[in-house]
């Protein structure tokens, strides 16, 4: 891809450890892309897979999903019920013809500053190479 | 072979019981090779009752579809079952909407049919057009005997199966109170077997060859109406706040509206093939949902409608779920 492509990524990250993990990220003074937008949701659990669908549609090029390290979560399951989903919904993104690497999920807790700052690097490397999302965008965003 | 004496004598048996409030089944229909569901509210209904490899209907719609009506002073809730007619998947439906308690299993009486697949009903229709009166259509061995004007026609199984009845492996109900005749065998099957050559496609293929179909997706929601596990009280693509599909049809809407159909249906859809029948477009709904089944299978080792115990997919884990995808 071009050099110039400044891809737009939307993060979904679950207000206990990932949004804990990125504020840290930034009182830490640690380098990251500026390319992803955060969304603060309660958990990962919270998650709708049309979130992610809608994101990309509304043109985000890729998706990433951030939420408490297995057994962590702070409403105890939420981040496993989100696992399974997010697993289904890449593998029918890929099956229809959307590269599945533009969703993302990641564990984050709230004292790895630095993991959220790499995982946020590899993932705008990743999409910048994949290019702009052209498949599903909507045609009249408002 | 359906014995039709018998089932009309079950089901006649059935709605003259007191605590029954009707009876679905399949009727003939009014045009061609179609079959339409009748209601039998006595047992006079009942006679018009039938059962051939037309009937392709998941009747399992029924018992949900039912409108239930604010309750005025003094009057109690109408408590009386539902009597179906059901085939092994339809069956299966029941179970699997037991499952996620969206019934009772005291509000459903079940007359179970052995099933050796049904016609799709597009096939037949390209095979024999414009046919006013069909008289008969049996099923003989591996051929069906189709009778209309006063001819014969016999022809051989394969070439009007429904897709969807080709890779069935519940040819018996598993769930039924009375069952008519004997239990048939389940035949050997290569389950996704189809589903292959579409995964082994390169990205940009698949998307090629889901664009065509879904842009020519008209999001009548047939696919919605027909299917027994789609009934939400409001569906997410009527809901206005939160908007989650525009009304427009255009391809970003309608890949959103398949997604979310299919995703809805993940770990639930139960393989009736209604909604890909019901489609007036031809896109292969089907492949989407075995895919996800199939997904389903391997990840997480669960089938969708095949016990009454079982808890939903989605609404349990295991810790030891497979995350090789996170970072």
């Amino acid at each position: 891809m071009s050099e110039d492509f400044d891809p737009n990524i939307i993060g979904f990250l679950c207000n206990w450890c990932s949004y804990a993990g990125a504020d840290l990220a930034g009182t830490s003074r640690i380098q990251y892309p500026h390319n992803v937008k955060i969304i603060r949701v309660m958990c990962s659990g919270r998650i709708n897979p049309m979130f992610v669908v809608n994101a990309l549609q509304q043109g985000a090029d890729g998706v990433l999903i951030g939420g408490c390290h297995p057994g962590d979560c702070h409403y105890q399951q939420g981040n496993f019920l989100a696992r399974r989903r997010i697993s289904i919904l890449k593998n029918l993104l890929e099956f229809i013809g959307i590269d599945s690497r533009r969703v993302r999920m990641t564990w984050v807790s709230a004292a790895e500053g630095r993991k959220f700052a790499e995982v946020v690097e590899e993932v705008t490397e990743d999409i910048k190479k994949l290019g702009p999302m052209e498949q599903i965008q909507r045609v009249n965003v408002w | 072979m359906v014995d039709q004496q018998l089932l009309i004598e079950e089901a006649k048996k059935i709605v003259s019981q007191e605590d029954v409030k009707y009876v679905v089944g399949y009727k003939k229909g009014t045009y061609g090779f179609t079959v339409s569901p009748s209601y039998a509210y006595s047992p006079e209904y009942v006679e018009n009752f039938i059962f051939n490899p037309l009937c392709t209907k998941n009747l399992t719609v029924y018992p949900m579809l039912e409108e239930k009506l604010p309750l005025g002073r003094d009057e109690k809730e109408d408590t009386r079952k539902i009597g179906l007619v059901v085939k092994g998947c339809d069956s299966r439906a029941i179970v699997q909407i037991i499952q996620e308690k969206g019934l009772k299993r005291e509000d459903v009486v079940l007359i179970g049919i052995p099933c050796t697949g049904v016609i799709e009903p597009r096939k037949i229709n390209r095979k024999f057009p414009d046919v006013k009166d069909v008289e008969d259509v049996l099923e003989e061995d591996d051929n069906y005997i189709i009778r209309f004007n006063g001819e014969t026609h016999t022809i051989p199984k394969n070439e009007l199966l429904s897709n969807a009845c080709k890779n069935c492996e519940t040819p018996n109900p598993p769930l039924y109170d009375v069952l008519i005749g004997e239990k048939v065998d389940t035949p050997e099957i290569q389950e996704f077997a189809n589903l292959k050559d579409l995964e082994d496609k390169k990205i940009e293929e698949k998307w090629d060859y889901w664009e065509k179909h879904f842009d020519r997706c008209i999001r009548c929601y047939a696919c919605r109406e027909a299917c027994p596990l789609c009934y939400c009280i409001e569906c997410m693509a009527d809901s206005l706040t939160p908007q989650w599909l525009r009304r427009s049809v255009n391809l970003s809407e309608n890949t959103a509206w398949n997604i979310m159909r299919a995703f809805h249906l993940a770990g639930r859809c139960i393989g009736c093939g209604e909604c890909e029948r019901s489609c007036p477009v031809n896109i292969p709904l089907m492949e989407l949902n075995k895919k996800i089944e199939k997904d389903v299978k391997e990840l997480y080792e669960y089938t969708a409608g095949k016990d009454l115990e079982e808890k939903p997919l989605f609404g349990t884990f295991k810790p030891d779920d497979p995350e090789e995808f996170i970072l």
